[in-house]
């Protein structure tokens, strides 16, 4: 495992994967293996033992995505709503690996954790890992963020292969401005809509929109300073040092993470592959208004997927400028990586426990939720 | 391993309705939001006020240069003085 440790920070230092993550992943597992050290998740009372109960207690995963609301702009989602389908078809990465995991001999909650790989988003991975398989946390972990460092790897033969030359020359209209007030309502109505609908996605969306509230509010420039920069940056540091403590020998140098690592491919393939038929279909409805590439962008991994397909247009037809229009599909796959997550989450999670509180609510205020007495006939069906 | 396949499939197919139940259901939100509320641009700056020195125009730079110069000079601030003409020799 100490030769693990040291390939991940051989790769985040001279590579360049992720080196925010890896760096510290790494050293945490370095740490963790070194006898006696006490530094292992596992270690109770250990230093980052206490890092690690941020981890398993979902506290970590939602204030990193808190910062990622911070940095992320609306904008271009907003003035092209359509594009949210993009960030929703993508997520067939997740469900055709989970169908996979599942082939391999994993469990329904294994494969779903192991799903999420495909949704493109770190944070996710982990909070998902970690409440539906923890024992799997480790290599999740690495092969999401792996991945997401690969996507410019990954992408652009997928993005060619499905694409045709002059696909890859349209160029599309430029956006239209938005209402600032538009943009401080949408996280409001986005939270309000998808906890609702979805009350697993709370913790991570709610987040998520109060982070951009920060930044979309204009009153709270102290916050949303913090939160886009020292905050997120130490919160890292400690998931990262947490997951890295949980890559032990018994959890990580199994068969299974040879397993989750070629899924983990499978899915980004996937996702991709989703996006851009999604994004072919936008374009033969739209009469060739809609240039496919940004399809691929959503699969989430913001900026860097929305630079891949700016980068193959610009290939294609060198005055052709993507970026902006496939940052509405990649915010989207954020939202959508959520949802699926919370999906997970009702049909894998706590939701007996809602449903029994809704049960128990029932004589009170009618029968408040029948699509979560559907989701809990779905979760008992899969369990049988 | 037939029956947890076929499980695994009826969860995705779920997990996509639903996906795309409540992303189609934020696209109506949207354009919704972006009809009710519209985009307006902000009022222009104000034109800038011709200067009221009589100084020619072009010699915005010279008066800068001079105004900056003789602040130092003078030991004043830019704006406790101003330079009404320049005559070139």
């Amino acid at each position: 495992m100490l030769g693990v440790a040291c390939i991940l920070i051989y790769l985040a230092i001279w590579k360049k994967f992720e080196p925010l993550l890896l760096l510290p992943m790494g050293f945490g597992s370095l740490l963790a293996n070194l006898p006696l050290s006490m530094m292992a998740s596992t270690d109770t009372g250990g230093l980052l033992n206490f890092f690690y109960q941020g981890v398993k207690h979902e506290i970590l995963p939602p204030i990193i995505f808190m910062g990622v609301g911070a940095l992320t702009d609306f904008g271009p989602l907003l003035a092209n709503p359509t594009t949210l389908l993009l960030g929703a078809a993508a997520q067939i990465g997740v469900y055709t690996t989970l169908i996979g995991a599942v082939y391999l001999g994993f469990n329904m909650q294994e494969a779903a954790a192991i799903g999420i790989i495909g949704g493109a988003d770190g944070p996710t991975s982990i909070f998902i890992a970690s409440k539906l398989a923890p024992h799997l946390l480790a290599p999740i972990a690495v092969a999401a963020y792996s991945y997401m460092s690969l996507v410019p790897l990954i992408q652009p033969p997928i993005m060619k292969l499905f694409t045709t030359e002059e696909e890859r020359k349209i160029k599309m209209e430029q956006l239209k401005p938005i209402s600032q007030t538009v943009k401080i309502v949408f996280p409001v109505v986005v939270t309000i809509v998808c906890c609702l609908l979805l009350p697993g996605v709370t913790p991570l969306l709610g987040m998520f929109m109060l982070g951009n509230m920060f930044r979309e509010s204009g009153v709270t420039a102290r916050l949303h300073e913090t939160t886009e920069t020292h905050l997120i940056n130490i919160v890292t540091i400690m998931l990262a040092l947490s997951v890295g403590s949980s890559m032990t020998a018994d959890s990580f140098l199994r068969i299974e993470t040879i397993k989750i690592i070629v899924l983990g491919l499978l899915a980004f393939s996937f996702a991709t592959a989703g996006g851009l038929l999604f994004g072919k279909l936008m374009c033969k409805l739209s009469g060739g208004k809609v240039n496919p590439l940004i399809g691929s962008a959503g699969v989430s991994a913001v900026p860097m997927a929305a630079r891949v397909s700016q980068k193959v247009g610009a290939d294609a037809d060198s005055s052709n400028f993507l970026l902006m229009h496939a940052m509405g599909p990649n915010v989207a796959g954020v939202i959508g990586s959520a949802v699926a997550a919370g999906v997970f989450v009702s049909l894998f999670g706590d939701v007996g426990s809602a449903v029994d509180t809704h049960a128990a609510l029932a004589p009170v205020i009618g029968n408040p939720e029948p699509g979560m007495q559907a989701l809990a006939t779905v979760v008992e069906v899969v369990k049988q | 391993m037939e029956a947890s396949v076929s499980a695994a499939l009826s969860v995705s197919a779920l997990a996509m309705a639903v996906i795309f139940t409540v992303l189609t259901l934020l696209i109506f939100t949207i354009k919704a939001l972006v009809k009710l509320i519209p985009y307006k641009a902000p009022p222009a700056p104000p034109a800038r006020k011709a200067s009221a020195s009589s100084a020619a125009p072009g010699q915005d730079d010279q008066v800068a240069a001079i105004t900056a110069s003789l602040a130092a000079h003078m030991g004043k601030r830019p704006d406790e003085f101003r330079i009404v003409n320049i005559q070139s020799r």
